[in-house]
């Protein structure tokens, strides 16, 4: 019971950076690589903001939006232009690169590389169902819940995610409804930090952070996608709890300095036997590359 | 004299890497982040076959080429299965999984090379003997440096030959356009498994002149930030040609000096190096798609 507690929960955390990646990288098609470097920057942003003495969901709520933000400028000032003048998906993904790279050293230059904390308090932990549960697994818990409701039911009701939708679908049919496609880009890409800086928070309160922790956190959330299903955004959601669990069953069997090559083997099973991922299925060659 | 011998050995180092690196950038369109795993096999491979099994300079470098050959079939089965972003991904896979193990192999109760403690973890391989050729010991500095010359312009001449012939303009064709190079009766997938095993041996060859010319190995060879680094170089210097990575590896190797002589603390230098780096990448890709001396435009 204890590793699969302690695997759904990790999972939710994975799920969200997840969800924030696929954001991006279903409607815009941009292997948003700079993710992981605002996913670095949140609970640096967070504690800079602590002495103003404000309380703590406003601070979040600031940083998440600061976060996003600096997404949208990455999207404005980088992918955008790039996108408009026809660019290979690899130019933007060495872009990204680039702007990930920025980040985090920026990052060490002015907050140092040693590893913090965003806790001030010890865990406490609670007895269930014969496992033990921390308060920070706890909190996780909530918010993870909590962010992914908001985003099924946004990504069912809103007209956002509709247009979201659609560009993934089809940019040129939807362009040529009238719709500005650069905006609905942006709100994608503002999306996207936002929810990364939520997930990058609760895990700096849960293990710490430093300034490279982005690229591991968004390796997992981009296997969660591949495992999930790379042409759905509801496909990370459930990649990440699978991914998050078999991380904690090789924790407890076996031990936890194989958690990433047991994840990184359980991609290329993926990428070699199911490319298309748990809920995905499979299409026409024709279909693939249209 | 010392600091120019070192300056020109790193030189060479990093000069090998980028032209292997290129081989899979500029001829086969492949972006890899996972050839820092070549450079660390080659490192290791180097330094445990010359501690554990004695062996002289020539034979430690042909193993540690093989044993990096054999371990890029692990990307060439991506680069068979996977393409564009999803390559990327697959590279920076095996490039995690090869640092966890590096990292992972260690159990102090045993001797470092034993299959128990094959890596040492964290803790590295040291005392890594200084080569010997033909019993000629090259343990002065420019001693090394001439032994180094001599082994990074035969890997330049390899280069030279792969790429010059038909055999490269067969590559350029793959790189193009696939589909019709196997219409015209091109073994593309063959082609594809022996430029990424050549590219891998010759990242082992700089990784073994670093591990004798350093006297030690340890994980940080292998790391992400070091494949994101050669990438870098790549990209910078161009890709597609010969000239590209040499200005690229003069790049590398400029860009720290600079920042020394700026009297820049060490600990902020290499943070600033990597910051020029990634912006550098940006605006390449944005003005310069095809690097400062490349003949392939990323776009």
């Amino acid at each position: 019971m204890q590793p699969l507690i302690n695997g759904i929960v990790a999972g939710l955390g994975i799920a969200l950076l997840a969800i924030a990646f696929q954001m991006v990288n279903l409607p815009a098609r941009v292997f948003y690589i700079g993710l992981a470097g605002i996913y670095a920057l949140a609970p640096y942003l967070y504690v800079a903001m602590q002495p103003i003495g404000a309380p703590w969901f406003v601070i979040v709520l600031v940083v998440a939006c600061l976060t996003a933000a600096l997404s949208a400028a990455f999207e404005a000032a980088s992918h955008g232009p790039l996108q408009r003048s026809g660019a290979s998906a690899g130019a933007h993904l060495i872009a990204s690169l680039g702007m990930f790279v920025v980040v985090v050293q920026v990052i060490a230059l002015v907050w140092g590389d040693q590893p913090r904390v965003l806790r001030t308090a010890p865990l406490g932990s609670f007895p269930f169902m014969g496992a033990i549960v921390t308060s920070s697994q706890l909190v996780i818990l909530a918010a993870g819940c909590v962010v992914v409701g908001i985003f099924v039911t946004a990504m069912r009701m809103s007209r956002l995610a509709l247009r979201l939708r659609a560009l993934a679908e089809n940019t040129l049919l939807l362009a040529l409804f009238g719709y500005n496609i650069s905006t609905v880009r942006l709100a994608a890409f503002a999306v996207a930090g936002f929810v990364a800086a939520v997930a990058s928070l609760l895990a700096a309160y849960d293990k710490g952070f430093d300034p490279h922790t982005g690229i591991n956190a968004l390796l997992l959330a981009v296997v969660a996608v591949i495992v999930g299903g790379r042409m759905s955004f509801w496909g990370p959601i459930l990649g990440g709890l699978i991914v998050g669990t078999v991380r904690h069953q090789v924790a407890w069997h076996f031990s936890a300095k194989w958690q990433d090559a047991a994840t990184l083997a359980l991609l290329a099973a993926f990428l070699l036997l199911r490319p298309e991922g748990v809920i995905g299925h499979r299409t026409r060659l024709e279909a693939s590359a249209a | 004299m010392n600091y120019a011998i070192q300056l020109l050995l790193y030189f060479e180092i990093y000069l090998i890497v980028a032209l292997s690196l290129n081989l899979l950038v500029g001829y086969l369109g492949l972006l890899s982040l996972a050839h820092a795993v070549f450079y660390g096999i080659g490192a290791y491979g180097y330094a445990l076959l010359s501690i554990r099994l004695g062996l002289g300079f020539g034979l430690a470098l042909l193993g540690a080429m093989a044993l990096a050959a054999l371990a890029s079939l692990t990307i060439s089965l991506c680069a068979l299965r996977l393409k564009g972003d999803f390559f990327v991904l697959g590279s920076l896979a095996v490039q995690v999984i090869f640092f966890s193990i590096v990292q992972n192999w260690y159990d102090g109760t045993s001797a470092v090379g034993t299959w128990t403690n094959l890596t040492n973890g964290p803790f590295g391989v040291a005392g890594v003997p200084k080569p010997e050729v033909f019993s000629v010991p090259f343990v002065d500095p420019l001693a090394f440096l001439g032994l180094s010359t001599a082994v990074c312009g035969l890997a330049m001449l390899a280069v030279w030959r792969f790429t010059s012939g038909d055999w490269g303009r067969m590559l350029v064709a793959i790189r193009d356009d696939d589909l019709a190079a196997r219409g015209l009766g091109k073994n593309v997938r063959l082609a594809r498994v022996q430029v990424i095993a050549i590219a891998a041996a010759l990242a082992a060859v700089a990784g073994s002149i670093y591990a004798a010319q350093v006297g030690f190995v340890d994980p940080s060879s292998a790391s992400i930030d070091e494949s994101i680094l050669m990438l870098s170089m790549v990209l910078l210097g161009g890709s597609g040609n010969f000239r590209g990575p040499v200005v690229g590896a003069i790049t590398l190797m400029a860009l720290p000096e600079i920042l020394r002589f700026l009297a820049f603390p060490d600990a902020q230098a290499a943070n600033i190096r990597l910051a020029i780096y990634g912006f550098a990448l940006i605006l390449i890709v944005h003005f310069r798609p095809q690097g400062l001396a490349g003949n392939y435009r990323l776009s």
